[in-house]
């Protein structure tokens, strides 16, 4: 029976398991477009060490992932999700549609809007609502680049575990709500003693997932702010990865580092792989039920 | 074009067309000039020297037309890729075409079926520089380079080095006398790497300091005082300090919204400040590049000043976008001064954000002011060049790559290119050229090459003009205090090697 795993292993392993193995080869050189394997050894490691740019952007990667994990991508996924459980199915289920907007916008076109919302101008969006309350228009990508930042990757983020969530909630069994309602539970009480409790696989899951997806997502940050707008006021780990290997204005190229930077987030994505599957105990989750249901 | 048969048509293509360029320089030498008046008689020998000459051309040429006959059809393309990224520069690709098609008519006219197709790219923003050069190394590694590659001098070295591109010395050798020798000699010297030459200058430019004439006018300048403000820049009487003042005077009037714009993007312009201040970019004898302490010091001080203590240049500048932040304000005269290439008033005009009867009366040009008494007036040269990859030799049609840009090289051609984006003449025949010559900015602007610096043909220059750029992106938001920032860049060029820059006092 082992064989018809095959494919779905050779596939794990070119797209996968090589490209890894590239990068960390790749990492031991110091490539740039004369694609030469030069080897190098650690020096790579060893310049990022003492790259004063490296520290600084992986506080700004910290930041980000947890950020906008608690805040969007688990925090507003699990209170949208409640909310739309709670209210009358096709309301809900509108809203929760809106939420999938972000999602299916081409990024492009999604940063952009974000770029006209928040751009200095008096009529822009959020300048706009400023107006109304007699304010001066502020420059938001300028003087709240990380708001900014959280927010365009938030709302793209959040469906995901909406999604999860929602599907979760409506697989507990009714009987359980309606006993706890004919005790007399409230609907905060019902959250807190009956919901949560029984999606804290899905919680789980998705908080961990989402944190190795944010870890090495760029591309709104690099669409909308490229890491600025300061000294790498918003580059984090992958962007400055991608800076390095692939964005330079000259056209220079620094594969080898670049490749030792990638190398780092999936180790870093690695450990943490290892620690959410400690922690949240994972394990518990794949195996089989004990009962049949 | 096809692999095998590319020899045949392309030998006798090359030797036609090198006959008919030969045929031409010597016909024009016995062409008589109309108005002579005088009779000149030639002395008898050499006489009868160009007639023999004349005789063997045109046997030459007879016994090329038959070749031509028996060898059929073929059609040979030739890629070539090109930038502007500014719009107006479109006559980097289109001088191609022209020459193609009058390569074109010269062999139907000789009764050739054998024709020269132009398989041609010209990049346009939002592609910048840098994604450009990764198309081309991409390209390059897929076998699908192009035959004709259009880059920056500075790339010249990787380039070479890495067998991206041949050596040109022997194809420019043979057509010396046709065109070559006309090329403004410095320009040759941004094309050469380890003693060869691996490129054809395509063209050159400055780069001014525009300011608003109108907006000075309000200032109470007399129109005298405008006029000789570029002189007085010439001769270090105003520097960069006055620059701050001046433009500060404006904003506090309210007679300008920004003191002065410089680009939005990363780019090579900023160092002509440091020059400004006496720095040094490159050490001709060691091949190495420069970091002047006391020069970097000084212009970072400048840039924070004239963010947080003038208030003339916008802390989100460098956030900013080409139309909004750059060209807009200072066409509309909302702003005062515009560090800026001479290829920005082409560009001005083209988009009709001014015209040209606008142009010569609201704004004017010069260097950019020394930083302080006693220190040069600077500008900064990034000539572009043609080159001919490896590629384009295994496919058997670098000499006819090379016939090309050969024909582009000429006065009038390159002329369409030079007026038409504002730059500037790569030939001295170009600069009589009767367009060039009605374009008064081109030869306003000539005096400036005079004091102009190359950014230096260094593998790791990339890695110099990004550490800069990110660390004046940190003093303009406030990120970085001067003296951090200087910290910062220190290390950073540190980073890159003693074998590679030289840190000097």
């Amino acid at each position: 029976m082992a064989i018809f795993l095959l494919p779905s292993f050779a596939l794990i392993v070119v797209f996968y398991l090589l490209p890894v193995l590239l990068t960390l080869l790749i990492s031991f050189t110091d490539m740039d477009y004369s694609f030469q394997w030069n080897w190098v050894g650690l020096k790579n490691y060893v310049q990022m060490i003492s790259d004063p740019i490296a520290g600084k952007v992986f506080n700004n990667t910290l930041l980000y992932v947890f950020s906008t994990l608690a805040l969007f991508n688990v925090g507003a996924a699990l209170v949208i999700s409640l909310i739309t459980v709670h209210i009358p199915e096709r309301v809900g289920q509108g809203y929760r549609a809106l939420w999938l907007l972000p999602r299916i916008t081409p990024s492009t076109v999604y940063a952009l809007l974000w770029l006209w919302a928040v751009r200095q101008d008096p009529t822009a969006l959020f300048n706009w609502i400023l107006g109304f309350f007699g304010m001066e228009p502020v420059n938001w990508l300028h003087k709240h680049p990380w708001p900014i930042v959280i927010l365009v990757n938030g709302f793209v983020g959040a469906s995901f575990g909406m999604i999860i969530f929602t599907a979760a909630l409506k697989s507990i069994p009714a009987d359980y709500l309606r006993a706890a309602r004919v005790d007399g539970a409230s609907t905060l009480q019902i959250i807190r003693h009956i919901e949560l409790p029984l999606i804290k696989w899905p919680l789980m899951f998705v908080t961990a997932y989402q944190t190795l997806s944010l870890l090495t997502s760029y591309e709104y940050i690099l669409l909308v702010t490229n890491g600025g707008p300061g000294y790498y006021t918003t580059e984090v780990w992958a962007l400055y990865s991608y800076h390095l290997a692939f964005a330079q204005y000259g056209g220079i190229v620094k594969f080898g580092y670049g490749a030792a930077l990638a190398t780092v987030l999936v180790i870093l994505g690695l450990i943490l792989s290892i620690a959410y599957w400690r922690v949240f105990r994972l394990k518990e989750l794949m195996v089989e039920p004990k009962i049949e249901v | 074009m096809r692999r095998r048969g590319a020899s045949k048509p392309v030998t006798i293509l090359v030797s036609l067309v090198i006959g008919v360029l030969i045929g031409a320089v010597i016909g024009y030498a016995l062409s008589p000039r109309a108005p002579v008046t005088t009779t000149v008689t030639a002395p008898s020998g050499d006489l009868e020297k160009l007639k023999a000459e004349n005789e063997q051309l045109k046997a030459k040429v007879e016994e090329l037309t038959k070749k031509l006959a028996s060898a059929g059809e073929g059609e040979i393309t030739i890629k070539v890729w090109t930038i502007g990224p500014d719009p107006p520069s479109e006559y980097r690709l289109k001088n191609f075409q022209i020459a193609a098609d009058m390569l074109n008519k010269w062999l139907a006219a000789l009764g050739s079926k054998v024709r020269v197709k132009i398989d041609g790219q010209f990049f346009v923003r939002p592609v910048e520089w840098g994604e450009y050069k990764n198309k081309f190394y991409l390209a390059y590694k897929s076998g699908k380079a192009p035959d004709i590659y259009l880059t920056g001098h500075e790339d010249v070295g990787f380039l070479a080095a890495n067998g991206y591109i041949i050596p040109l010395d022997d194809y420019i050798k043979e057509y010396w006398d046709v065109v070559y020798y006309d090329v403004i000699p410095t320009l040759w010297e941004a094309v050469k790497y380890q003693g060869k030459i691996w490129a054809v200058p395509q063209d050159t430019e400055a780069r001014p300091m525009y300011f608003r004439k109108d907006v000075l006018k309000k200032l109470g300048w007399s129109d005298e005082e405008i006029a000789q403000l570029p002189e007085k820049v010439k001769r270090g009487e105003f520097t960069l300090k006055d620059l701050l003042e001046v433009a500060k005077e404006a904003v506090d009037k309210g007679l300008v919204e920004r003191g002065i714009l410089h680009r939005v993007k990363e780019g090579y312009d900023y160092f002509q400040f440091y020059l400004a201040y006496g720095g040094r970019l490159w050490d001709a004898q060691s091949g190495k590049m420069v970091f002047t302490k006391s020069a970097w010091k000084k212009t970072l001080q400048w840039f924070h000043d004239a963010v947080w203590k003038y208030k003339v240049i916008s802390p989100t500048q460098f956030s900013g976008d080409w139309d909004k932040d750059f060209h807009g304000p200072f066409t509309q005269g909302k702003a005062l001064f515009l560090s800026g290439g001479t290829w920005h008033k082409g560009e001005w005009v083209s988009k009709g954000l001014l015209t040209n009867e606008e142009f010569n009366e609201n704004v004017g040009y010069m260097l950019h002011p020394a930083g302080e008494p006693g220190k040069e007036p600077v500008t900064l040269s990034h000539p572009l060049i043609y080159t001919i990859t490896k590629q384009a030799q295994e496919r058997g049609v670098a000499d006819v790559a090379f016939l090309l840009i050969t024909l582009v090289t000429d006065p009038h051609l390159n002329a369409n290119h030079a007026v038409q984006s504002s730059h500037l003449a790569i030939l001295y025949s170009e600069i009589s050229d009767s367009r060039y010559k009605k374009e008064p900015f081109l030869a306003d602007v000539a005096y400036m090459l005079d004091y102009t610096t190359f950014i230096p043909n260094h593998p790791k220059w990339g890695d110099y003009s990004r550490i800069v750029f990110n660390i004046l992106r940190g003093v303009e938001s406030g990120d970085l205090t001067p003296d951090q920032a200087f910290n910062e860049l220190l290390n950073g060029i540190k980073g890159l090697g003693s074998d590679a820059v030289i840190i000097e006092d």
